[in-house]
């Protein structure tokens, strides 16, 4: 079985942790704790083996730990849909993940969809679509889109390798 | 070199007491060396001989020749380490270091300040709606204040458009009225003096159809001002007595009509002057007297009132229907009348009259047993005069010189009728019908009094009492205008006319202010 080593990336306490674990162990927590450094969790998915690198969220004092993003062969960016500079901010962690590793295969997981404010403005849609990035309103606590966005990136990462 | 006792204390440190481990892969990614506590932190399938890939997760996707550090990474066992990829011609070497307390400091020091950074979005974002509520509010508030302008624009508009004719209605069935009343009194019992007396009964009818009218639109305006706080009371000197004798004489007839008493208590005392605002505390008065009179068709209506500690008290009890429980609760709301009485109006005389004793100070209150009775109560501040002044001079003023009076009205009805009623008195009268015409009359003619409409074609009231700022001409001008509207009456005042009348104008009001023209005159003269 082929293995596959992914990043969620994203800023801060907009799910990533939620978002893998609810993938991974189907379990959801509405408790906030910050992730420090990065977590480690496997799954599969169409009998491919995912190492999912789930890495510390970018905040207003430091930025995303590149060397983290090593061998990955795809990324989904994660952001809060309730929260708008997080949203904006995907263009400037992108620009990021492509110094560090070029371009790679993306999903956009546009989290917290079950939250009545949840947006995503013209002008980052304009953007994502630009990429041609597939974009999934996810809700890590009521499961939905969860492992369509996996699955649309392990279904990228293969197209990409044939 | 180093002595062997002292590398076995080094490696004692760094294996076992900041839990180093290591294994080595070679340029094919296969361990060729590693140290036995990488089980320490889970990782059980790093033996000699295996590819890095199977037995370590963090070793996907990395090669044996780039140096990279990847600190705090969650090890199999849930300890926190820091690997460091060393990387040398024959091999690679992975460094594994237990992180565990920095990453525990990380973790108190990274939740504090991320949770922190999300109160103060939520704060900002919480400010944003906010401010964005308040400035929707202040749009709506805009809108409604912008409606209720119009509103009262238009309330005024109609109540001018009505007063104007209305005015010529009352004047002239007054005058025509007034006329068969001598032919009926001279006829005494003849055939002519009968058709007489019944077609004065015809234009009484005419009048107090015309006078109800007029009160429905005044109503309905009042409504508005009090709407959009235009009311402003102008409290002055006022006799209480005569002013409660005018009332009474006003209301009596209606309740002689239903053949119901009319019972008036007065304690007012001897010097009952006051400071008030009269004509607004007479409309209070007719409205509440009135509507006790409309509800009651046996027994009585009384009007009591007391002067107390500079406070006016009134009560007005009757013996009508009475006004239910759920009624009592609607009952102030405008436009609100009690279903099947059968009673005609605007359902706003009551409305009207409790803004106006709130806007006084006073309060007003309202008891009543179905089918038996009601009270109404109120009371108002009434500060006694007590440096007396001169009592305003009454309609009945002698006017003692010659005085010559210009009209400037537009409306032929009412200049006709004001010449007429203004000549019948032998006071000179001038008729012109634009303010440019009476520019032009006063700077070659002398007068006592100037009577002045403000909406008028060529040249506006406005327009002309703004010209007559600019000269040295003092003759007082009145305005004489069917805009009840106070916004009209301020900017009037500013322009220095000397009063303000509203139409339909009482002829007495009209000469007692030519009255106190021509005291000033006489006074002059002596």
């Amino acid at each position: 079985m082929q293995k596959k080593k992914i990043c969620m990336v994203g800023d801060f306490s907009v799910g990533k942790t939620s978002l893998t674990q609810k993938f991974v162990n189907n379990v959801f927590s509405d408790k906030y704790l910050t992730t420090i450094g990065v977590k480690i969790d496997t799954a599969i998915v169409n009998d491919t083996k995912l190492i999912v690198w789930d890495v510390a969220g970018r905040d207003s004092l430091s930025p995303i730990n590149a060397s983290y993003l090593v061998g990955a062969s795809g990324v989904v960016l994660v952001a809060d849909g309730t929260r708008a500079s997080t949203v904006s901010g995907l263009v400037d962690i992108w620009q990021t993940v492509e110094k560090r590793i070029g371009i790679v295969p993306v999903v956009v997981a546009m989290n917290k969809a079950d939250l009545e404010d949840w947006h995503i403005d013209d002008e980052s849609r304009a953007f994502f679509e630009k990429q041609a990035w597939d974009i999934f309103p996810t809700s890590a606590k009521v499961g939905d889109n969860v492992e369509k966005v996996f699955k649309k990136l392990v279904e990228r990462i293969q197209s990409q390798d044939n | 070199m180093v002595e062997a006792n002292l590398q076995q204390q080094i490696n004692a440190q760094l294996f076992e007491k900041l839990g180093l481990a290591y294994f080595c892969v070679d340029l094919s990614m296969t361990i060729i060396d590693v140290s036995d506590n990488v089980t320490n932190y889970g990782y059980h399938d790093i033996v000699i001989g295996a590819v890095v890939d199977d037995c370590v997760d963090f070793m996907l996707g990395l090669d044996a020749k780039t140096e990279l550090d990847l600190p705090m990474v969650e090890s199999p066992s849930g300890i926190p380490v820091s690997v460091s990829l060393i990387p040398s011609d024959a091999c690679l070497t992975v460094l594994i270091v237990n992180a565990s307390v920095q990453a525990a400091q990380r973790q108190l020091l990274q939740q504090k300040a991320n949770e922190n950074e999300l109160l103060v979005e939520q704060q900002e974002k919480l400010l944003y709606q906010l401010e964005q509520a308040s400035q929707q509010l202040e749009r709506k508030n805009y809108q409604l204040e912008e409606a209720s302008r119009l509103q009262t624009s238009f309330l005024s508009g109609v109540s001018h458009e009505f007063r104007t004719p209305l005015t010529s209605i009352i004047g002239y069935t007054s005058l025509v009225e007034q006329s068969l009343g001598e032919q009926a009194h001279q006829g005494d019992g003849s055939l002519i003096a009968q058709e007489a007396n019944n077609k004065a009964g015809h234009l009484r009818a005419v009048q107090r159809s015309s006078k109800h009218l007029l009160s429905l639109v005044e109503n309905l305006l009042d409504h508005g001002k009090l709407d959009s706080n235009e009311i402003v009371l102008r409290p002055k000197a006022t006799d209480l007595v005569e002013l409660f004798e005018d009332v009474e004489l006003l209301l009596r007839p209606l309740s002689d009509t239903k053949n119901i008493n009319f019972i008036s208590k007065l304690q007012l005392g001897e010097s009952a002057t006051v400071v008030i605002d009269d004509s607004r505390l007479r409309q209070c008065l007719i409205n509440l007297v009135g509507n006790a009179i409309k509800f009651t068709d046996h027994g009585s209506v009384s009007l009591a009132a007391e002067l107390r500690d500079d406070f006016l008290f009134v009560v007005i009890d009757d013996t009508g229907a009475g006004i239910s429980p759920e009624d009592l609760k609607k009952i102030r709301l405008p436009f609100w009348q009690a279903a099947d009485t059968g009673k005609v109006g605007t359902g706003l005389g009551l409305t009207i009259t409790e803004r106006i004793i709130e806007l006084t100070g006073g309060d007003l209150e309202i008891s009543s047993v179905l089918g038996k009775s009601t009270q109404v109560t109120f009371q108002i501040p009434a500060p006694i005069l007590t440096d007396q002044v001169s009592p305003e001079i009454s309609s009945s003023a002698l006017i003692e010189v010659e005085m010559s009076v210009l009209l400037v009205e537009d409306d032929h009805d009412i200049s006709g009728l004001m010449l007429m009623l203004l000549g019948e008195r032998g006071i000179k009268v001038t008729h012109v019908d634009n303010g440019a015409l009476a520019l032009v009359a006063l700077r070659s003619s002398t007068f006592d009094l100037v009577l002045m409409d403000i909406h008028m074609p060529v040249m506006t009231g406005y327009e002309a009492l703004a010209a007559l700022q600019k000269t040295n001409n003092s003759t007082p001008v009145v305005i004489m205008s069917a805009s009840a509207v106070e916004t009209d009456r301020i900017k009037a005042e500013s322009l220095g006319c000397y009063d303000y009348l509203v139409k339909p104008v009482d002829i007495d009001d009209v000469i007692a202010m030519i009255g106190h023209v021509a005291n000033g005159v006489q006074d002059e003269l002596n």
